[in-house]
């Protein structure tokens, strides 16, 4: 996927919820990258242009389980406490 | 972290930094895509072409700056920043190259002193014997506290070195042989313990080949206690090491390669030393050279076989294996593993007290009994570090002390450099620049100039060390272990120099990044006047300061070192030493006998004094100066032997014990020595009643100073029996032995008398018309149509040997001079700077003062005013400094007092006239200046 339509798709996904703004989609795309967690490659699109695609490595994946398993935590720790505050 | 995550990083992490440009550009593509795609999206959602581009411009958030937060994430920028800093560095270096020289030099000179010495120190204190395990080796000796000498002890007689250890007093490391087995007999502690003792020179001949050499007499466990491995043949063992056991010896590696030229070759070779035939059984490894790091011998040679090499030379030596009061064996050993020194220590001294115990007859002895001494040994003996380490240590305070004031020199330039980049590091700060980011190129800066002053300082220290190495050791055999620059030593340097960088760089840089940008961009850019100036200076003054007392310091030790020499050099020897050619012959060693050795001898004598230009010729047992004494009790008759005078060969005597000196006819006059009553020793034949010539100091301690001719003395020598002889002269005061001291007792008798000493080793005394080095070859042919077994050996001047004994004060009086007037010259550069600058600085406030009348004089009064004031501060710091320093030195002075106000005050004087020599010119430039080219900038 490159850097335009992972903008596109965070969009379609949260249902325009989430606009992550393009300035600091990429600078945080190229942090991943030099974490190792993403990877990325030179292809030509679907229109004839080329392009930077990017995709998860394994570690990325990891990474990724990792976070969301926190997140999950967190969030599901936030909302419970916000039920206690409407109880 | 895991290797997978470096699969990944390191080839973005190597693309950023060598393929920047590449990854650059696919930045840039990328970005580019994604503003086209977005400016599409727009553009499909209705907006203008030109208003899609400019929105999705906006949502990016400026091309420029994402680029540069991504090229943030690429984690290499601390390189890249390194990379730009060297380069900016470098340019900035080359951009001044008068400053960058003058750093460079001095550094580089400051550093070099700096390597050289510590390359010195590391070879001679550090290093470890080049054997297996030098740790675990230990030092045997004893020490006698609470008194001076070992007068009155069971200490008396001895053949080897005696220490004053300012711990625990008198020490030394022989033993009696007795103890020596004794203490191998009952001791658990030590895995090992092996004895040795120096064979001195010996006289070797190898084929036709006669020549000097070094040997060392090594017990049979001297070899396995040392773990040393044979490079050819085998080693001497226990069996090799007894009374009667077959005569073999063992050749240093350079020996047997040089003489047979393959080690290999040596092994089975007969080898004649002093006349005694002996078989070579092995051949040490290379650069082994036994235990003692100031020698190496050629010669190892078992214990006992002492007993081979001709008994009658050393007066008494077939006893010493049983002589419970002669001191001559040395002895190692080595701890058994896990076994501290502390332990050892504790094990082994019970039994050396138990034995020595034994051998005290009188409650003096027993009062003043030797204490058993254990000590590290890793290092060998230490007598090289013992009579080096001070000087070593002073030498590398004077170099380090060199580098402050070059350090400080260097801040101060840079100081004042950094005045005049405010104005740059001003535009920097503004555009955005850290105050960190600036500090930390100017650091790199300091930094690469301290390396590029270190590389020049490695080249200034191996050009240093080759010098010092010849001064150190002029004459005398090249030590084993030689200075050089190793990996420690190395190392070191690159420290000091990364240390130098940061310490002469980090004020400097601190300052100017301090600046506050915008007073100085509102400055007009010719550089109007500033106030607060003179605070921002106080920095460069106080290094002025400290470098005018450091110079102080330095050029107090040189002044005491100066004279120190000059006292050393106007010596009175007591004799005439200009033009006195002296050498060795040894007639023994070749197989010469009594009585016919003195014929020889006497016959040698006849023939050089033949040659044409030599005026005299003088022969006596022993050289005057550097060389050891012969002494023994020589009494007026009537008077008992005295108690514990010491008796035999030794260096050091007390001034009142009677010092012998055997001479042939002769002597007297060749030396220029004044006889004061009586007359010279004749050509007699042996069979009348011998005789004696005493010098003044003698008869002062033995007769009250009544004349002594006609007296008789009794000369109580190493044989049971004395002689007695009749004084028949009076001898002014000459030298034997030391240099230095009130003259000592001496007894002048002929060689014929026999003197209770075979005669044995020469020393003649050639008086010469001309250079006495011209008659060099002419004494060898002579000496060689005598016996060609016969090496003429020491061949030198008698001033050189003079010289030679004041080595080590020669070269630090030098040095120290050298060390003072390099750091004087340094300070004065640095004071010239300070004050061009400071002047420069005040080109306005003098204009005003010259265009209200000010005079030429008191503008140049008013500049050296200041600094005048600067230097009164540096000499009241560093006057109480250098004389508490000078204390330090106090023993390697001579005649000279620690404080001696005529070193103070011409310290003074020579420093303040550099000081106001240095600021007059910038002074004087200032008194030139134009009033009314000073008031434009206004």
């Amino acid at each position: 996927m490159n850097g335009f339509a992972v903008c596109q798709r965070l969009k379609q996904v949260s249902g325009d919820v989430l606009q992550v703004s393009d300035g600091s989609l990429y600078p945080a795309l190229h942090k991943l990258e030099h974490e190792g967690w993403i990877t990325a490659e030179w292809k030509t699109s679907e229109y004839g242009r080329r392009a930077k695609y990017y995709s998860l490595t394994r570690l990325g994946r990891q990474q990724l389980e990792k976070e969301a398993d926190n997140w999950g935590r967190l969030s599901s720790a936030i909302s419970r406490v916000i039920k206690l505050k409407e109880a | 972290m895991r290797p997978e995550h470096w699969l990944y990083t390191i080839p973005l992490r190597l693309r950023s930094l060598f393929r920047r440009v590449q990854a650059d550009k696919e930045l840039d593509d990328e970005l580019r895509d994604h503003l086209e795609r977005k400016t599409e999206e727009y553009v499909a959602q209705g907006m203008t072409r030109g208003e899609a581009h400019r929105c999705a411009r906006l949502d990016l958030g400026g091309v420029d700056q994402t680029e540069e937060k991504c090229r943030d994430a690429r984690r290499v920028n601390w390189i890249q920043d390194l990379v730009q800093d060297l380069r900016y560095g470098l340019r900035m270096l080359r951009k001044s190259p008068g400053f960058t020289a003058v750093a460079v030099v001095t550094l580089a000179l400051g550093i070099g002193a700096n390597t050289a010495i510590y390359s010195l120190m590391d070879a001679l204190l550090m290093r470890r014997l080049p054997v297996a395990d030098p740790a675990s080796l230990v030092l045997l000796k004893w020490h006698i506290s609470g008194k001076e000498d070992t007068d009155g002890t069971v200490v008396q007689r001895g053949s080897g070195y005696f220490d004053d250890d300012p711990k625990v007093g008198k020490t030394a490391p022989i033993f009696p042989f007795p103890a020596f087995e004794a203490l191998r007999r009952s001791s658990n502690a030590l895995s090992v313990l092996f004895a040795y003792h120096a064979a001195g020179r010996l006289t070797v001949l190898v084929g036709q080949q006669a020549e000097i050499t070094s040997g060392e007499y090594v017990s049979g466990d001297c070899f396995r206690g040392l773990g040393t491995v044979p490079e050819a043949g085998r080693l001497i063992t226990r069996d090799d090491d007894r009374a009667g056991a077959p005569a073999v010896v063992v050749l240093s590696h350079g020996f047997a390669e040089t003489r047979f030229g393959d080690v290999a070759n040596a092994v089975g070779q007969n080898v004649l030393i002093d006349n005694v035939s002996f078989t070579t059984i092995g051949v040490t490894p290379s650069g082994f050279f036994g235990v003692d790091p100031s020698k190496s011998p050629d010669l190892y040679l078992p214990f006992h076989a002492d007993l081979l090499l001709d008994p009658e030379r050393q007066p008494g030596s077939i006893d010493r294996y049983q002589d419970d009061h002669y001191y001559w064996t040395e002895m190692m050993g080595r701890l058994r593993p896990g076994v501290t020194i502390a332990q050892a220590q504790a094990g082994l001294a019970p039994i050396f007290d138990t034995w020595v115990a034994g051998t005290a007859t009188t409650d003096e002895e027993r009062k003043h009994l030797p204490q058993f001494l254990l000590q590290n040994g890793a290092g060998g003996l230490d007598r090289l570090r013992r009579s080096y380490s001070q000087p070593l240590y002073i030498l590398l305070a004077m170099v380090g002390l060199i580098l402050a004031i070059a350090c400080a020199n260097i801040a101060n330039l840079l100081l004042a450099r950094s005045e005049a980049r405010r104005r740059e590091m001003a535009v920097r700060l503004s555009i955005g620049a850290g105050q960190w980011r600036l500090i930390r190129q100017l650091m790199t800066e300091s930094i690469l100039r301290a390396l590029l002053g270190g590389a020049a300082g490695i080249l200034v220290a191996l050009w240093g060390i080759r010098f010092l190495t010849n001064l150190l050791f002029a004459g005398s055999e090249p030590l084993p272990l030689r200075p050089e620059l190793n990996f420690g030593v190395l190392a070191a340097t690159l420290l000091l120099t990364v240390v130098t960088g940061v310490l002469f760089g980090f004020a400097p840089a601190l300052q100017a990044a301090r600046v506050d940008p915008m007073p100085v961009l509102k400055e007009s850019s010719t550089g109007g006047p500033r106030f607060g100036a003179r605070l921002r200076f106080g920095l460069g003054r106080m290094l002025v300061v400290s470098q005018l007392a450091i110079c102080l310091l330095l050029l107090v030790g040189a002044n005491l070192f100066v004279r120190t020499l000059a006292n050393l050099h106007s010596l009175d020897m007591g004799f005439e030493r200009q033009k006195l050619l002296v050498f060795k012959v040894n007639a023994r060693q070749a197989g010469h006998r009594d009585p016919e050795i003195l014929s020889f001898y006497g016959d040698l004598k006849r023939n050089l004094a033949a040659i044409p230009g030599v005026v005299n010729v003088a022969m006596a047992n022993s050289p005057l100066i550097g060389a050891g004494a012969w002494g023994w009790p020589v009494v007026p008759l009537g008077q008992q032997r005295p108690e514990n005078a010491p008796t035999g060969h030794g260096s050091g005597f007390s001034r009142s014990a009677t010092r012998v000196l055997g001479v042939a006819p002769g002597f007297f006059s060749t030396m220029r020595i004044p006889l004061l009553a009586g007359r010279e020793f004749d050509e007699r034949g042996s069979g009348t009643l011998p005789v004696a010539i005493v010098n003044e100091a003698w008869a002062k301690v033995n007769l009250d100073g009544r004349n002594p001719v006609g007296q008789s003395v009794i000369s109580f020598g190493f044989h049971a029996k004395p002689v007695l002889a009749e004084i028949v002269g009076l001898a002014r005061n000459a030298r034997y032995d030391d240099l230095t001291g009130d003259f000592p007792a001496i007894v002048y008798m002929p060689l014929e008398q026999n003197m209770d000493l075979p005669a044995d080793e020469m020393t003649f005394f050639l008086r010469t018309a001309g250079n006495p080095l011209g008659y060099a070859s002419a004494v060898r042919e002579i000496v060689h149509r005598a016996d060609p077994r016969i090496p003429v050996a020491a061949l030198s001047t008698q001033t050189a040997q003079i010289e030679h004994e004041v080595i080590p004060e020669t070269l630090f009086a030098r040095l120290c001079t050298a060390f003072a007037m390099l750091s004087l010259a340094i300070a004065c550069v640095g004071l010239y700077g300070t004050t061009s600058y400071a002047v420069a600085r005040r080109t306005i406030e003098i204009g005003i003062r010259m265009a209200l009348g000010a005079r030429r004089e008191t503008v140049v009064w008013m500049v050296l005013r200041d600094v005048l004031m600067l230097a009164i501060i540096g000499l009241a710091i560093g006057l109480p400094v250098a004389l508490g320093a000078s204390k330090v030195i106090e023993s390697l002075l001579f005649g000279v007092k620690p404080g001696d106000p005529w070193s103070m005050v011409s310290a003074l004087t020579t420093l303040l006239s550099a000081a106001l020599a240095a600021a007059y010119v910038p002074a004087w430039k200032a008194s030139k200046t134009d009033p009314i080219v000073a008031l434009r900038y206004e």
